[in-house]
């Protein structure tokens, strides 16, 4: 099952790399860029970053708690994580909104916000998948010797905050 | 007729069709509520294919199984077959054999019907009919490409691991079974969305879709082929996690990587390419289809896009699935050798090895579809050197077909004959690759004829051949009835003449000049001659297909019976019945050596276990 995660997770290393491929050969290749008129809202961004690192921590507090067979601990650490998700996302979406480009304005404004688009669609699937193992631990499927399916959606979870990271350094700070 | 409505491709498909409108009808609204005109072509189909595909699935009941996990109840298992027979092929099933016939007969139904759209351009090329007009001869070789590869070959490559990989390694089913029901089911939309775009107007790219052609043509038919491609990329991904984890962990005890057979090796090497590559791919359709949608500018430069970067995306994917259309190919090649030449494979080890090398290699070398394209002149000559270096792994793996062929006791049943042909036009398109790998004398091919009598030859002898090959080895297994073999040597004349008339001329038009998609030249080229006579190839290799349609419906009903191990073939699946049980093998065997040790007395491929409560005792080997 582990393996099944780990492999999808190696494909999607390759989706972000292409945005990231998208993103870096267009700025080797234009000599202003970002273009003029983009005006990036870092400490927002900064806040972003620090909400989902913080969830990452979460979940892997709330998968100890698991493995110690605190089944309550498990609950609340899934709640919190998908409250902190939920916020990235509200976030995002704020961003979104007050931008001062759009996807079709630039190349530039195409990537960003295609390259936000799916990480922020990552995020809402590991919602999901947070939902679901909250659901299942309140129908007890969960104990200290049964958690693989914990297991795999930290995985996922921590790899999603992983790759907000590259995207953050690559739109924010590298520029 | 109530019955009908029990199978789940008709709930699937009536939930599709509905899904499809209320996906319309609710894009509509909120444009309306936008206050934008209501009707655009372009979102409004676009939505209602994604609804519409969702609804598709759930209408199958593939969703069924994780929507019970995930709101925490405990799901019925859908494992068992409720159903019996031939229905279960139109039925969601998680069985890996019957996936594995459902995708095979998808691809077997797709081929002549994409063969068939070829020779309609052909036969205007080669002035027989009057003339189509531009855009429908675009499309029709578009189309031609695109199901080619995405509904023809995957599937049927794809269809043939499913089948065998259990079998080969030793295991019951696939790692994820549901997960391999899915993958299958999600193909049907994408060849419906292709093959319907015709419909709509098709498209004019080419299947390589370029923009700015394919972000600007009008036509709806674009939309659908850039979500259809999606969405099959999906599915071949999914696959490929799959295929991946079961050949990684399912394994029989004994059965080391050493061990596999090559058939295995060689989807080991595909579906890692497939598995990271299609995503690229997938990324460069989406972005066209967003370019079309929400007026994106990657490729754009009047919006500081680059039209370039579409190529470079496209072709990192689209070379390696060139390797991925051969591999497997070359895998068949290598198992079914031995059997009917009882000699081991020569050099196993290398052989094996040459799989990932040159998945390895064909990672490095898409620039050459791209020397005459204004990539930087400097790139070009690292390019050609990797494109050169491709090939020797490649090289490896014939020396080792002809080397254990060598004094071998050769027997000439239909599937060795396929193999034969096949290595021949294999090594025939290798070597009019080389020139298209050297920059200055590609400058001159590309994009003429030569370069698709290359990839044609490298198509049929690494792809259809070995298929051909593999049918008329494995069918015996399937159904436990032999295919005749009469008519698999009259297919095999057809389609080994066809092939070879396919090819040529089209190599000497390339020679000549003549340019790849255009629908007409001009009369004192005098080439209508070289255009005939691939035509004529091109109708004996229809003609062998309805041979081999013929040939596995009589089989079927009267073949002659097959029992366990017609051929004396020494890898797992021999060892069980034909066709084999709903579960495969009731002890999993022990495996103590190599798969191809034919003609080495006293070896012994595998058996089944020393248990005590098994009397069953059976041996593969002498």
């Amino acid at each position: 099952m582990k393996l099944g995660m780990i492999l999808f997770l190696i494909s999607e290393a390759f989706l972000f790399g292409a945005l990231f491929t998208v993103y870096y050969y267009l700025r080797a290749e234009t000599a202003v860029w970002p273009p003029v008129g983009v005006h990036l809202d870092l400490p927002l961004a900064i806040v972003n970053t620090a909400i989902l690192l913080t969830s990452s921590v979460v979940i892997w507090w709330a998968g100890t708690a698991i493995r110690n067979g605190n089944e309550k601990g498990l609950s609340v650490g899934l709640s919190l994580t998908i409250i902190l998700g939920a916020a990235f996302l509200a976030i995002t979406g704020y961003e979104w909104a007050h931008e001062t480009f759009g996807a079709s304005t630039s190349a530039y404004g195409s990537i960003f916000f295609t390259m936000t688009g799916f990480h922020a669609l990552h995020v809402f699937g590991g919602i999901l998948l947070m939902l679901s193992l909250l659901a299942r631990n309140t129908k007890h499927k969960f104990s200290s010797s049964h958690y693989l399916a914990v297991e795999v959606g930290s995985l996922y979870w921590h790899y999603v905050d992983f790759v907000w990271i590259i995207v953050f350094a690559t739109l924010f700070i590298i520029k | 007729m109530k019955g009908i409505f029990s199978l789940s491709v008709v709930k699937g498909f009536l939930a599709g069709l509905a899904g499809t409108g209320i996906g319309m009808g609710v894009m509509m609204l909120i444009r309306a509520i936008m206050g934008m005109p209501a009707w655009k072509t372009g979102p409004v189909v676009v939505a209602g294919i994604l609804t519409g595909v969702i609804a598709y699935l759930a209408g199958l009941g593939v969703f069924h199984y994780w929507f019970r996990w995930a709101v925490g109840d405990e799901a019925k298992e859908v494992d068992a077959p409720p159903v019996k027979g031939w229905r279960r092929y139109f039925n969601v099933d998680t069985n890996h054999k019957v996936i594995g016939i459902q995708y095979l007969v998808t691809a077997l139904v797709f081929l002549p019907f994409a063969v068939a759209l070829q020779l309609l351009g052909r036969l205007d090329l080669s002035k027989l009919i009057p003339a189509i007009s531009a855009s429908a001869y675009e499309s029709v070789i578009s189309t031609h490409g695109l199901i080619m590869f995405f509904f023809v070959v995957i599937p049927a490559f794809t269809g043939l691991m499913n089948y065998l990989i259990p079998l080969l390694i030793g295991a019951r089913d696939m790692a994820f079974p549901r997960l391999n029901a899915i993958s299958f089911w999600l193909l049907l939309p994408a060849a419906l969305l292709v093959t319907f775009s015709l419909a709509a107007g098709g498209f004019d790219t080419g299947w390589t879709v370029y923009p700015p052609l394919s972000a600007a043509f009008e036509n709806v038919g674009m939309d659908m082929v850039l979500l259809g491609i999606y969405i099959g990329g999906l599915a071949t991904i999914l696959g490929s996690i799959n295929i991946l984890a079961t050949i990684i962990k399912m394994r029989a005890p004994g059965m080391t990587y050493f061990r596999l057979p090559i058939f295995v090796w060689s989807a080991l090497a595909t579906t890692a390419m497939t598995l990271v590559f299609t995503q690229f791919i997938a990324m460069s359709f989406l972005m066209v289809l967003f370019e079309r949608l929400f007026g994106m500018g990657f490729f754009n430069p009047q919006m500081g896009g680059q039209v370039l970067l579409y190529q470079y995306m496209f072709w990192f994917y689209s070379h390696p699935a060139v390797y991925v259309f051969v591999l497997l190919g070359l895998g068949i090649i290598s198992d079914i050798i031995p059997v009917f030449t009882s000699k081991p494979l020569f050099g196993y080890k290398t052989v094996a090895l040459a799989s990932p090398g040159i998945a390895a290699g064909g990672m490095i070398v898409f620039g050459h579809h791209m020397f005459a394209a204004g990539m930087p002149a400097v790139l070009r000559i690292p390019f050609m050197a990797t494109t050169l270096l491709v090939a020797v792994p490649t090289g490896v793996k014939v020396f080792a077909w002809v080397a254990t062929m060598w004094m071998g006791k050769i027997r000439l049943s239909t599937p060795f004959l396929f193999v034969v042909s096949a290595i021949v036009i294999f090594l025939l398109g290798g070597l009019t690759g080389i020139p298209l790998g050297i920059v200055p004398i590609d400058l001159y091919l590309h994009d003429t004829y030569w370069v698709v009598g290359h990839f044609h030859a490298m198509i049929f002898g690494g792809f259809l051949l070995p298929t051909m090959a593999a049918i008329y080895y494995w069918f015996p297994k399937v159904t436990g009835k032999m295919l005749s073999e009469k008519w698999g040597k009259i297919q095999w004349a057809l389609l080994t003449l066809g092939t070879f008339l396919l090819i040529i001329p089209m190599l000497g038009l390339g020679v000549d000049g003549m340019r790849r998609r255009v629908i007409s030249y001009s009369p004192g080229l005098n080439m209508q001659l070289l255009h005939t006579l691939t035509a004529v190839g091109g109708f004996l290799v229809f003609t062998g297909l309805v041979v081999l349609a013929y040939n596995l419906v009589i089989s079927f009903k009267r073949g002659e019976i097959a029992g366990d191990n017609p051929w004396g073939g020494r890898t797992l699946e021999w060892m069980v019945s034909s066709p084999p049980p709903e579960n495969n093998f009731s002890v999993i065997p022990e495996v103590l050596d190599r798969p191809h040790m034919h003609g080495v007395s006293g070896s012994i491929h595998a058996r089944f276990g020393n248990n005590d409560n098994n009397h069953d005792q059976r041996e593969q080997g002498g």
